[in-house]
């Protein structure tokens, strides 16, 4: 028998449980709770993804969040350029692998703190975008077209599961993202490295494969995918708004979260983002009832803090945030 | 027949340092070939050039016939040189096949995905050809040290090296473990592998090998028939004098009880207990051993004893009081001294000078207070009593720890703790990684104190060193001790067997007789 590779039975069955929970909380009970919950999930999902390659080589991506905020804003600025969503999609993303380039190269070449880079890149895309709005729109918000949904025949008419088949189009790349991952890390070469590279380094640099380069391609692939998340959140509505915390709203980090708690591993890490993501539809819900609105809106923080609790520690790669240099002792 | 590697004339000069020095080295296809030397006699640094870590300085390296240079690992692996490194280049988390083929994974699917059937079966194949025991579906984690270093070796044939250099690699083995890997040598070498292997153990050089080659501050000081050649002889070249070999104890008389440990339950941080119900004495005159391989609770059972780690259950007693409860400075003032295992972590301060490291552990003792204020002059002179009794290089109270060799640093802190006037030595691994001469040294100190009416309880993975200077010897598996042996009495075999946790058969039936 195979089991499922580096899928611990005790992690999956601990995020079995937990998305059961996260389902019940959603109501899993009518369509709308859960194509919410999907939607809610794209871009802490991708983020995830991305912060689940970078720290398996090794680089702790801890500026997830100004990826997403960077690509959220960039995809609408290029859509309204271009009159395409599709392109200024594409551009969203490449804005959010430029910033993976400089921190890539900030960490990789003059081995700055990981986590201190990671930060400055949150930052820096916290101030820039809702500047740039300001410059161009005048307003820290900004609007343009947006996705539309594409609904499948038949398929959509199911109950409930027919949220799966109808929705907008970052939906269906982060059920493909999540399948794709997974099959990546456990089935590809590169995957093997990756992992290889985050715990044992000097091995992969022995075993003749450059550590420097997979840690490059995997930091890189972390910026596409957390831009993928942050253009599919902006362009899923057609605006960007740069108040606070601007749209993105800490996603970037719940998203290191939720990695967590799914083990590095992209199927749990995507039910784990269902579960939040469902604790966030039924916040939502709640919020027309009695409780204090205020109050209902911490649920989805606290219930991921008691399960964090309760799931226990999760081992990071040996080598994540260690600088890696071939040749040095 | 041309050499497999013939080094002709290499250089390898560092900052400050000249690490060899105009070394050749010609080592025949087919043989198994020992670097012999002690620490810092240049022994790695010339493997590593060998294998492309570091470049020469000058000199030629011909590999089978023609010239070579190489820049990095990779030219060397594809000239087919494999080493294996002292820590293990394994990841933990992944199977012995998925290690074995990392980097040059078979592929299916026009290169989509791993074929995992295909990398399975190269490695049992590769194992039924060199009659290696390994399973590949096993993670390496689960692994006994010696089949990871199998897995390595695996690991090097399977990217088809024909040279295959070894460094210390017997350092971490069980007697047993090591018996197993030179029929490994044995095995490589009929299928025509070249072996080199690093080590500083005269009787595995002389035992694995072929061919010696001694190295001695950087240079080759000659290359040896390991048949025709002598223990003294391998030991001269290395030292570059005379050793003595064999320690000469002085009569065993041992006196009143110094040390004795009681039903002792010591749990590691997890909560487990990694030493269970352990009770011994040490009497004053006498070297009591704990024999045992590294990681059976030896350390957690001294730490407890030393008071770095509070025991579970069961009584410490040092001369006639209980010090159980007592802290670590109120059994330095009741006499017992402690040379601690890693001497990094707990012997010296590496950025303090060795006047501030001569003070460490005494800073309460009447002797260097004055006026509530630590005399410094005073310290310095017991610095300097340490430094010229035990012969520190360089003899310079102001330099600081991490100026010293490793060696130099140890005869420091053995000389300073030994200056306590102790009633009691815990000496843990006093001699690891120390050259010989140093070994000596700290083995006749011991010993003299051992004649004095000192006791001494050592601990040392290093099976020479705990039979060598022992009166009683205890071997530890698990957290228990299997049995208190006559160390001279007790073949290497037995002491094999006890350490792996098994009775050698005939001596358990005598006891259980009794």
């Amino acid at each position: 028998m195979r089991e499922l590779p580096s899928l611990g039975r005790k992690t999956l069955g601990g995020v079995v449980v937990l998305a059961l929970v996260g389902g019940v909380l959603s109501g899993f009970v009518d369509k709308n709770a859960l194509s919410s919950t999907l939607r809610l999930s794209v871009p802490i999902a991708f983020a995830a993804l991305g912060g689940i390659f970078a720290e398996k080589s090794g680089v702790i991506n801890i500026g997830l969040e100004g990826h997403l905020i960077i690509s959220a804003f960039v995809g609408i600025y290029a859509t309204n350029l271009t009159g395409n969503v599709w392109i200024g999609f594409a551009a969203g993303v490449l804005a959010s692998t430029l910033f993976a380039v400089v921190f890539a190269i900030v960490c990789l070449e003059f081995r700055a703190d990981q986590i201190i880079a990671g930060l400055a890149v949150w930052l820096v895309a916290l101030g820039l975008a809702p500047f740039l709005s300001t410059v161009i729109y005048e307003s820290v918000n900004a609007g343009s077209a947006g996705f539309d949904p594409i609904t499948i025949p038949g398929l959509s008419e199911i109950p409930v599961l027919g949220a799966l088949f109808d929705a907008k189009p970052p939906v269906y790349l982060m059920l493909l993202a999540v399948v794709g991952s997974w099959y990546v890390l456990n089935y590809t070469a590169f995957g093997r490295w990756v992992h290889a590279s985050g715990e044992n380094p000097q091995a992969l640099d022995t075993a003749g494969v450059s550590v420097k380069r997979v840690r490059y391609a995997s930091v890189l692939l972390s910026g596409v995918l957390a831009g993928i998340g942050g253009a599919s959140l902006s362009l899923s509505l057609g605006e960007f708004s740069g108040n606070g915390q601007t749209m993105v709203d800490g996603r970037g980090f719940i998203a290191i979260v939720v990695y967590l708690l799914g083990n590095y591993n992209p199927i749990g890490t995507f039910l784990s983002t269902t579960l939040f993501a469902g604790l966030q539809t039924a916040q939502i819900q709640l919020q027309s009832g009695y409780l204090p609105s205020s109050l209902v809106q911490t649920i989805p923080y606290i219930t991921v803090i008691i399960v964090l609790a309760g799931v226990g520690r999760t081992r990071t790669p040996d080598a994540a945030g260690d600088h890696y240099e071939s040749g040095e002792e | 027949m041309t050499p497999a590697i013939s080094l002709d004339g290499i250089t390898k000069r560092f900052p400050g340092v000249l690490a060899n020095d105009d070394v050749d080295l010609t080592v025949e296809r087919g043989t198994v070939h020992a670097l012999l030397g002690e620490n810092g006699a240049g022994k790695t640094t010339l493997m590593n050039v060998l294998y492309g870590l570091y470049e020469p300085t000058s000199g030629r390296i011909v590999v089978d016939g023609t010239e070579r240079s190489f820049e990095k690992p990779q030219d060397a692996i594809d000239a087919g040189i494999g080493m294996i490194h002292q820590h293990f280049m394994l990841v933990d988390s992944m199977t012995v096949a998925e290690n074995v083929t990392l980097g040059t994974e078979p592929r299916k699917w026009g290169g989509l995905a791993i074929d995992r059937d295909q990398a399975r079966q190269d490695v049992v194949d590769l194992c039924e050809r060199f009659g290696l025991a390994v399973d590949p579906e096993t993670r390496i984690s689960e692994l006994s040290v010696g089949v990871q270093q199998r897995t390595e070796i695996l690991k090097t044939l399977y990217r088809g090296t024909d040279v295959l250099i070894l460094d210390e690699p017997t350092a971490v083995l069980t007697p047993q473990e090591i018996e197993e890997l030179l029929s490994v040598f044995e095995l490589l070498t009929d299928q025509g592998k070249t072996i080199i292997f690093i080590t500083h153990k005269l009787g595995e050089a002389m035992q694995a090998a072929d061919e010696i080659t001694v190295l001695r501050d950087g240079r080759n000081v000659g290359t040896v028939d390991a048949e025709a050649t002598t223990r003294e002889e391998l030991a001269e070249l290395m030292v570059g004098r005379e050793v003595l070999l064999e320690v000469e104890t002085s009569s065993y008389d041992p006196g009143a009880v110094t040390l004795s440990v009681d039903d002792l339950t010591v749990t590691n941080e997890q909560g487990i207990d990694v030493v269970s119900d352990v009770s011994f004495t040490v009497r004053r005159g006498e070297v009591f051993g704990i024999a045992g391989v590294d990681g059976n609770g030896q350390s957690e059972l001294i730490e407890a004893i030393t008071g770095l780690r509070r025991p579970q259950a069961g009584v410490i007693e040092l001369g006639d009081r209980e010090i159980t409860d007592d802290d670590r400075r109120e059994r330095i003032d009741q006499g017992m001294a402690h040379i601690p295992a890693d001497r990094h972590e707990r012997g010296v301060v590496m950025d303090f000078d060795l006047v501030e490291n001569g003070l460490l552990g005494s800073q309460h003792a009447e002797a260097f207070v004055n006026n509530g204020r630590i005399d410094w002059k005073r310290t310095r002179e017991h610095t300097e009593t340490i430094i010229e009794e035990y012969d520190v290089q360089p003899p310079n109270p102001d330099a600081s720890a991490s100026a010293l060799s490793g060696g130099n640093q140890q005869k420091f802190i053995v000389g300073r703790e030994l200056a306590r006037d102790p009633q009691l030595v815990v000496a843990t691994h006093p001699t690891r990684g120390v050259d010989i001469g140093s070994t000596e040294f700290i083995h006749e100190r011991l010993l003299e104190l051992r004649a004095a009416g000192v006791g001494v309880l050592l601990v040392s993975s290093k099976l020479e060193e705990v039979r060598g200077i022992s009166d009683r010897l205890g071997v530890m598996y698990e957290g228990e001790f299997v049995d208190t042996v006559d160390p001279e009495a007790v073949t290497e075999e037995e002491l094999g067997l006890l350490m792996a946790g098994e009775q050698p058969a005939q001596e358990v039936s005598a006891d259980e007789r009794e």
